[in-house]
């Protein structure tokens, strides 16, 4: 005990760890509402949309813009929050329609291309927009400070993350399983020719998944914006963790994206306290154990 | 096939139509020969906050020098590619420039990899380059050559400024965050360095490596919470820093340990902080809108004036460096009455000095490189609130670069190490 308590002095320290298990949690949660709208995508379109990092930038980026435009109220940063994803859903309801359509019968090498130069495209969209200049929102002032957890200090806009995030998983899961459309997700994941020969408008529904989709990616984009700077290349990290997340949990797995969310932040957070030097290869080292012991993810379905 | 031979027909006549008229629309007075710089940097993607205020800074300095009769005789032409921030798109570049463009010199960089690569091309394909933006001492001592000069501020200068005012300081525990590549290591080991020589009993209690880009920093914010550190110098820049500082500030980090960075200052972080910025961090920074500053540097509000005429931008640090390289490189070719590469070469090798309206740059003679001078200061806000660097701290990099013996000890290590 003494060798542990020497090599980690923190592994006592109570208070210590909770925070530190409550900020993996919130980072966990924001990874969750990104990549469950990638999961979700691939699950009904059986589309990997690399483009959904660049979704979540522009739930960013409109964001910034939405606080901006609004008068200077309290009110002002919930507004936004709220109208940002829409934005973003409107965005892939346009490509969805225009440009994905016209590919799902194809190669699904020409998908991941169409997907990867939409990457680009929307950077630099982005770019010409917004400018090159970094941005940033405020916290609303109620949550820009912090609270003390056991006598340590938390930042309370990270409450708000690890409130709403479980409200929007609890809401995904009723939708899911208590709604007609939430059933037909589920049996367009299984099988989509089936659904379409029972009379299922497949096409609208691809189109309302796509949207769905990107506005989760909107809302995680708008969501994290308080916490890190909105700048161009946001898009290219959280697809990185999110593919991560999203190959682990088991690809079109709901549940599977959730629990793998949460440990991949409580990896990134627990993982610099204790291997330090090797964080970022952990990450991925999990993803190949996971990949050799269930290539088909923790709670994903083997590919028949 | 009529139909065909008709389009083509009708084709080459509107082209031929388009190229009379670009012909006639080219300015008469740019009839001698340009002398064209190929310029590689990276204008797509996350650097353009960096370098889009410094091609402004090229583009305002040839305009004034091309008005004022070019160089020799002959307009300054800038032929940009963008590097997308990869070496290899960079060596890329520079093979096209320099094989079908036929540019006289190679310039650019804002990454310290990008910079290298292309230096490391330079030198076989016998093509002067400039390093204008990326800040690695590397590129002039470890790795220089005769076929390499930078036209701005080193990694070891700058932070050698802000190393002597830590030093002044009581602190003796330190500690860092630095991102895990070639600039982060570079800048953190040359701080440290330079620290523990003026003040021996400064001691390195805890390091932190995020990778570049990292955006979550909350565990590296508790085990420097952890640490036990009374300062520490942050090494992440632009929307990383940001990130870092955005998610540190509600843990109280700053109050606990006093912050040091060597980017902070620059108002692509400041500005977007707003509110959240870190005063009293002491940091790096061109504050041209410093009283003391404008007192110094006489010439400095008007310069500053033209540009935001031109660009509707209020200045960066960045937008001085395309500016001051711009005139570097047209001193460089005035000096040696040649366009020609070994002459110019020659001319720098003697090194010379030059008055921008910030003050004297020197163009060392041995290694080729920029000596401008240095400030630091600490982040405080002005009457409107917005956070500014305030208490600037004007120093030469002369008084504090390595001598010339020394970066010749460093290429001769290098050397050794090669073989």
């Amino acid at each position: 005990m003494d060798f542990v308590t020497g090599l980690f002095p923190w592994i006592t320290n109570g208070p210590l760890i909770t925070v530190q298990v409550m900020s993996g949690l919130s980072v966990g949660m924001l990874l969750f509402l990104v990549s469950v709208g990638m999961s979700l995508i691939f699950g009904v379109t059986r589309i990997v949309n690399l483009a959904h990092g660049s979704f979540y930038m522009v739930g960013a980026y409109l964001m910034v813009t939405l606080v901006e435009v609004l008068p200077a109220q309290e009110w002002a940063f919930w507004a936004a929050l709220l109208l940002a994803p829409f934005g973003v859903a409107a965005l892939g309801g346009i490509i969805e329609i225009g440009l994905l359509r016209l590919i799902y019968r194809r190669d699904p090498l020409m998908q991941l291309i169409l997907t990867f130069g939409l990457i680009l495209v929307i950077g630099t969209l982005v770019l010409l927009a917004w400018g090159p200049d970094n941005k940033s929102v405020s916290r609303p002032d109620a949550l820009a400070g912090s609270v003390r957890i056991l006598g340590q200090p938390f930042p309370s806009y990270y409450l708000l993350v690890l409130g709403l995030a479980p409200v929007v998983a609890v809401t995904l899961w009723l939708i899911f399983y208590r709604t007609r459309w939430g059933m037909l997700i589920r049996a367009a994941t299984v099988d989509r020719e089936m659904l379409g020969a029972l009379g299922v408008n497949v096409a609208r529904l691809y189109t309302q998944v796509f949207m769905f989709g990107s506005w989760l990616a909107g809302l995680g984009g708008a969501l994290a914006a308080p916490t890190v700077a909105v700048a161009l290349g946001m898009d290219g990290d959280v697809l990185t963790t999110a593919f991560v997340v999203v190959v682990i949990g088991g690809l079109g797995s709901f549940a599977g994206t959730f629990i793998s969310a949460l440990l991949v932040g409580l990896l990134q957070s627990f993982g610099i306290l204790i291997f330090p030097a090797v964080s970022i290869v952990l990450l991925f080292a999990i993803m190949a154990v996971v990949l050799i012991v269930r290539p088909w993810g923790l709670l994903g379905r083997p590919e028949e | 096939m009529r139909m065909r031979s008709r389009t083509t027909v009708s084709w080459v006549a509107v082209l031929s139509a388009f190229l009379a008229v670009a012909a006639s629309a080219a300015p008469a007075g740019a009839q001698a020969k340009p002398i064209r710089i190929g310029e590689i940097n990276s204008y797509s993607g996350l650097a353009t906050v960096y370098t889009f205020p410094y091609r402004e800074g090229i583009a305002m300095a040839t305009k004034e020098i091309n008005d004022a009769g070019g160089v020799l005789g002959r307009p300054l032409e800038f032929i940009f590619r963008d590097d997308k921030l990869k070496p290899d798109e960079a060596v890329k570049a520079a093979r096209e420039l320099v094989g079908q463009e036929k540019v006289d010199f190679l310039a650019g960089c804002i990454s310290s990899g990008v910079g290298l690569a292309i230096s490391a091309y330079a030198k076989e394909a016998k093509t002067l380059y400039f390093a204008t933006h990326c800040q690695t001492s590397r590129l002039t001592w470890d790795d220089g050559h005769r076929y390499v000069a930078h036209t701005t501020n080193n990694v070891n200068q700058y932070i050698r400024a802000l190393a002597k005012k830590a030093a002044a300081t009581p602190y003796k525990k330190w500690a860092h965050i630095s991102p895990d590549y070639e600039y982060g290591h570079n800048v953190w080991e040359e701080f440290i360095a330079y620290l523990k020589q003026l003040k021996p009993d400064v001691q390195v209690v805890q390091q932190n490596w995020p990778k570049l880009g990292e955006t979550d920093h909350s565990s590296y914010v508790t085990a420097l919470l952890q640490s036990g550190a009374e300062a520490m110098l942050s090494v992440v820049w632009g929307a990383q820093e940001i990130a870092f500082i955005k998610q540190a500030r509600p843990f109280g980090l700053f109050d606990k340990v006093k912050l040091f960075s060597a980017s902070v200052g620059n108002p692509d972080e400041l500005d977007p902080l707003g509110k959240e910025a870190p005063l009293g961090a002491v940091t790096p920074g061109f504050a041209w809108y410093d009283d003391g500053m404008q007192k110094r540097h006489p010439k400095l509000a008007e310069w500053v004036k033209k540009y935001e005429a031109r660009v509707k931008k209020e200045p960066t640090l960045g937008a001085s460096w395309g500016y001051a390289s711009t005139y570097i490189i047209a001193e460089a070719i005035k000096r040696a009455k040649s366009s020609d590469t070994d002459k110019v070469i020659a001319v720098l090798g003697e090194g010379y000095e030059m008055e921008f309206p910030w003050g004297k740059v020197i163009m060392r003679g041995c290694d080729m490189q920029a000596i401008p001078p240095q400030w630091t200061g600490v982040l405080k806000t002005n009457a409107q609130g917005k956070p500014v660097l305030g208490d600037i701290e004007e120093s030469h990099g002369k008084d504090l670069i390595k001598s010339c013996d020394e970066v010749a000890k460093l290429r001769a290590a290098a050397g050794e190490k090669k073989k």
